[in-house]
């Protein structure tokens, strides 16, 4: 019932026509509340008593460093989902997700980076958060390059399946090694388990930008996923009739 | 909660001296954006394009 309900839900054809139902829909929304939440967060919040104004960039470093975790969780599952029931999109999934997370995970590095100046006075520290984050870009990459290196896309699903579902140790690591290891890098300020420890007036604005970041990076996913179909079922009947 | 954080403009460019970390950052981001939007955008036109040309 689970494998109709799935292959059923997840033709590439039904896929491509909700994408193009609901894209402009969840793009302007983000488009929206990413802007606000930023203006909000960069000019309307008040100066951190520790950090100065430089405390800011967790509006962009926090949701671009969250969304590069989620999206290898996201591929992981998309992986396990080809494997075991074959679906095909799932496969196109797993390779559509990889660009769009090197480039969060670039964008986390680098804002990490450059807050770092300011508040740690060094740009680059070997300490486990930030070498788990390179190593995870790095992983990106890698996925990116093994599955561009074959010309049998089936095998490259297969092997690119199994080589991310191996990759996934990494995300716990990530999430942990600040508590795991003593770390230049502070703590998680907003858990599921715990109250924020920060201020409200700080703490709204950086959801908002993690819901509106998280919408565009959807947005990018449908776009490269959409590519990635249009590629791979170029030959099928159905494809002419929609292009 | 919705007060302007800065005196002026000028102030609001430079945080007191954090200004350069902050609105660089946020150059990389928009930045990114831009580029893999117009990037996929443009390579679905592509297809779209091939697809529709007579064999």
């Amino acid at each position: 019932m689970i494998k109709k309900f799935i292959h059923q839900f997840a033709s590439p054809k039904t896929y491509l026509f909700q994408v193009n139902k609901f894209y402009n829909y969840i793009f302007f929304i983000s488009v929206f509340i990413y802007i606000s939440s930023i203006t909000w967060g960069l000019l309307f919040t008040p100066e951190d008593f520790v950090q100065g104004n430089s405390f800011r960039i967790i509006y962009l470093h926090v949701p671009a460093s969250f969304i590069s975790q989620s999206l290898y969780a996201a591929m992981a599952v998309s992986s396990i989902v080809y494997l075991v029931w074959r679906v095909k999109l799932a496969a196109y999934l797993v390779i559509a997700i990889a660009p769009i997370g090197a480039m969060t995970t670039f964008i986390a590095l680098i804002s990490g980076s450059i807050w770092g100046i300011p508040t740690w006075g060094t740009w680059w520290q070997w300490d486990a958060r930030i070498t788990s984050t390179l190593i995870l870009f790095i992983m990106y990459l890698g996925l990116i390059s093994f599955h561009n290196s074959f010309s049998n896309y089936e095998k490259a699903d297969k092997l690119l399946s199994w080589l991310v579902i191996v990759g996934a140790v990494n995300i716990p690591i990530i999430k942990k090694s600040v508590d795991w290891w003593s770390t230049l890098h502070q703590s998680a300020s907003i858990t599921l388990t715990n109250k924020p420890s920060i201020d409200p007036s700080m703490l709204y604005p950086l959801i908002g930008s993690i819901i509106g970041f998280f919408g565009l990076i959807l947005c990018l996913v449908l776009l490269s996923s959409k590519n990635q179909i249009l590629i791979r079922e170029k030959t099928k009947s159905w494809i002419k009739d929609y292009v | 909660m919705f007060e302007f954080a800065f005196n002026s403009f000028y102030e609001a460019i430079y945080m007191n001296g954090h200004g350069i970390y902050v609105w660089s950052v946020l150059a990389i981001v928009c930045l990114s954006l831009l580029v893999f939007f117009t990037l996929y955008s443009s390579k679905i036109k592509q297809i779209k394009k091939k697809l529709n040309e007579p064999n």
